[in-house]
């Protein structure tokens, strides 16, 4: 056992020691060193947020769908893990971004939602994230729950290129890339880059978590056998 | 010359076997069709033709009537095939798993330009409206939407089939993948019915092209997984 200062600190620790480092930072440039918008004022600062839990949901969404991928050819279960905490990260991120974006509509447009071609694959991302979670549920044997949800899962990750497309492919009130101060970039990026440390925490804590169920699933039925 | 058509032959006798079981069920199919006439007669009831041409809502309750239909159908297709325990027999055929696919989504396929063929007539005899005024382009929408429709609901039917609580599943998970295949035929066929040359029909054509490839190559990829159970 290592008693020195460091030693007392476990990996958890440190991971979510440095997203609250990151977190703090990112608000303080957030509320400090990013300009105040003219036309929006304060409200825009969801902006921050919005786009950097909107990246964090498709960015799990892959994540699902390729761990799913590699579960059916790997037949590991480790490969499950990764893609049911991916899923249930990116259900996480997608309601944020619903949440940010029904403000930034109200402000911005007037209105809590519009069938914007974005929203709308959005919408219907966070429901396949929700039917894949909900499928995964009703399945008790791990081989099984990890087959079917590694083929849920490549299905759902054909809906990434739509929501990507979106502002590009359809006539919508989303902006597709709107001209942004230097620093307002700079802090979109920094928040960003934040958000993104904070999933990939959390999929490591769920993944561990769903590892050691599975661990105590295996003894208690080794335990009864042996009785 | 026997080689190359094999799976031609493969195709034929596994789509046969599903149409004959189809022929001698008559009142599993028959619930599919009463269904979409239903919904088809509710959905008409809203729309009154003096009040002027909501064009802008028909294509979408079409679809919408079509999908409802077409699910149960979906839904019959492979619970029929576990409650009866032919889904193990469908393992010892000769076959490779995209070569069973691809002969169930034949069959559904049929399944649904079924209900179409039935639906479809009724609702223009019951709004009035004008769908076929171009009628390769909107058999186009037909084929291209109830492919796209196909392939998602055979992929996702075959998964389900095997659930335990699979009641209500299919058009749970089916809704959101198909959406974007249901708001594309439903757009384009507005733009048929309005009549005005609106370029963008090509587009949502180019779009439901796309969505009936990925899905059945996507299909035929990871069917081997979902014939496991």
């Amino acid at each position: 056992v290592n008693d020195s200062f460091l030693g007392r600190f476990s990996q958890t620790h440190l991971v979510w020691g440095s997203c609250a480092i990151c977190f703090a930072v990112s608000a303080g440039l957030v509320f400090i060193a990013a300009p105040t918008e003219a036309s929006m004022g304060d409200v825009q600062k969801i902006l921050y947020v919005h786009v950097s839990v909107a990246w964090c949901g498709l960015a799990s969404c892959l994540v699902m769908g390729f761990c799913g991928a590699l579960y059916l050819i790997r037949r590991r279960l480790e490969w499950d893990f990764w893609s049911q905490a991916a899923a249930e990260v990116g259900w996480l991120c997608t309601s944020l971004t619903l949440v940010t974006g029904s403000a930034w509509a109200h402000e911005a447009w007037g209105t809590w939602w519009t069938w914007d071609p974005r929203l709308t694959s959005s919408l219907l991302l966070w429901l396949i994230f929700t039917g894949i979670i909900l499928v995964r549920q009703g399945i008790d044997d791990p081989h099984r729950r990890g087959r079917i949800g590694g083929v849920l899962a490549i299905v759902g990750m054909c809906d990434v290129p739509l929501v990507i497309m979106a502002t590009r492919w359809f006539r919508g009130v989303h902006p597709v890339a709107p001209d942004m101060d230097a620093r307002m970039r700079l802090v979109l990026l920094a928040s960003v880059a934040c958000f993104t440390l904070l999933i990939a925490g959390l999929m490591f804590a769920r993944r561990r978590q769903l590892e050691l169920a599975e661990l105590v699933a295996q003894l208690d039925a080794d335990d009864c056998q042996s009785r | 010359m026997m080689a190359e058509s094999m799976p031609l032959r493969q195709l034929w006798w596994l789509v046969h076997k599903d149409l004959a079981r189809e022929i001698r069920a008559p009142h599993a199919w028959s619930r599919s069709l009463l269904l979409g006439v239903i919904l088809v007669l509710l959905l008409a009831a809203q729309i009154d033709p003096s009040a002027g041409h909501p064009t802008g809502a028909i294509g979408g309750l079409l679809w919408i009537a079509i999908f409802f239909a077409g699910t149960l159908a979906l839904e019959r297709s492979f619970a029929g095939e576990h409650d009866a325990g032919c889904w193990q027999t469908l393992h010892l055929y000769p076959v490779s798993p995209a070569m069973l696919f691809f002969a169930k989504l034949f069959v559904n396929l049929l399944s649904l330009l079924t209900i179409e063929l039935v639906t479809i007539p009724l609702f223009i005899g019951l709004t009035d409206e004008s769908l076929f005024a171009r009628p390769g382009a909107m058999a186009c929408i037909l084929l291209l939407g109830t492919a796209g429709f196909a392939a998602v609901g055979t992929l996702l039917g075959a998964l389900t089939a095997g659930l335990r609580n699979r009641s209500g599943l299919l058009p749970l998970l089916m809704l959101p993948v198909v959406a974007p295949v249901l708001l594309s035929a439903a757009e384009a066929t507005r733009i048929v019915i309005a009549g005005d040359g609106d370029p963008l029909w090509g587009w949502w054509v180019q779009l439901l092209g796309a969505f009936a490839v990925v899905f059945t190559v996507v299909g035929a990829l990871v069917f081997d997984f979902v014939m496991e159970d």
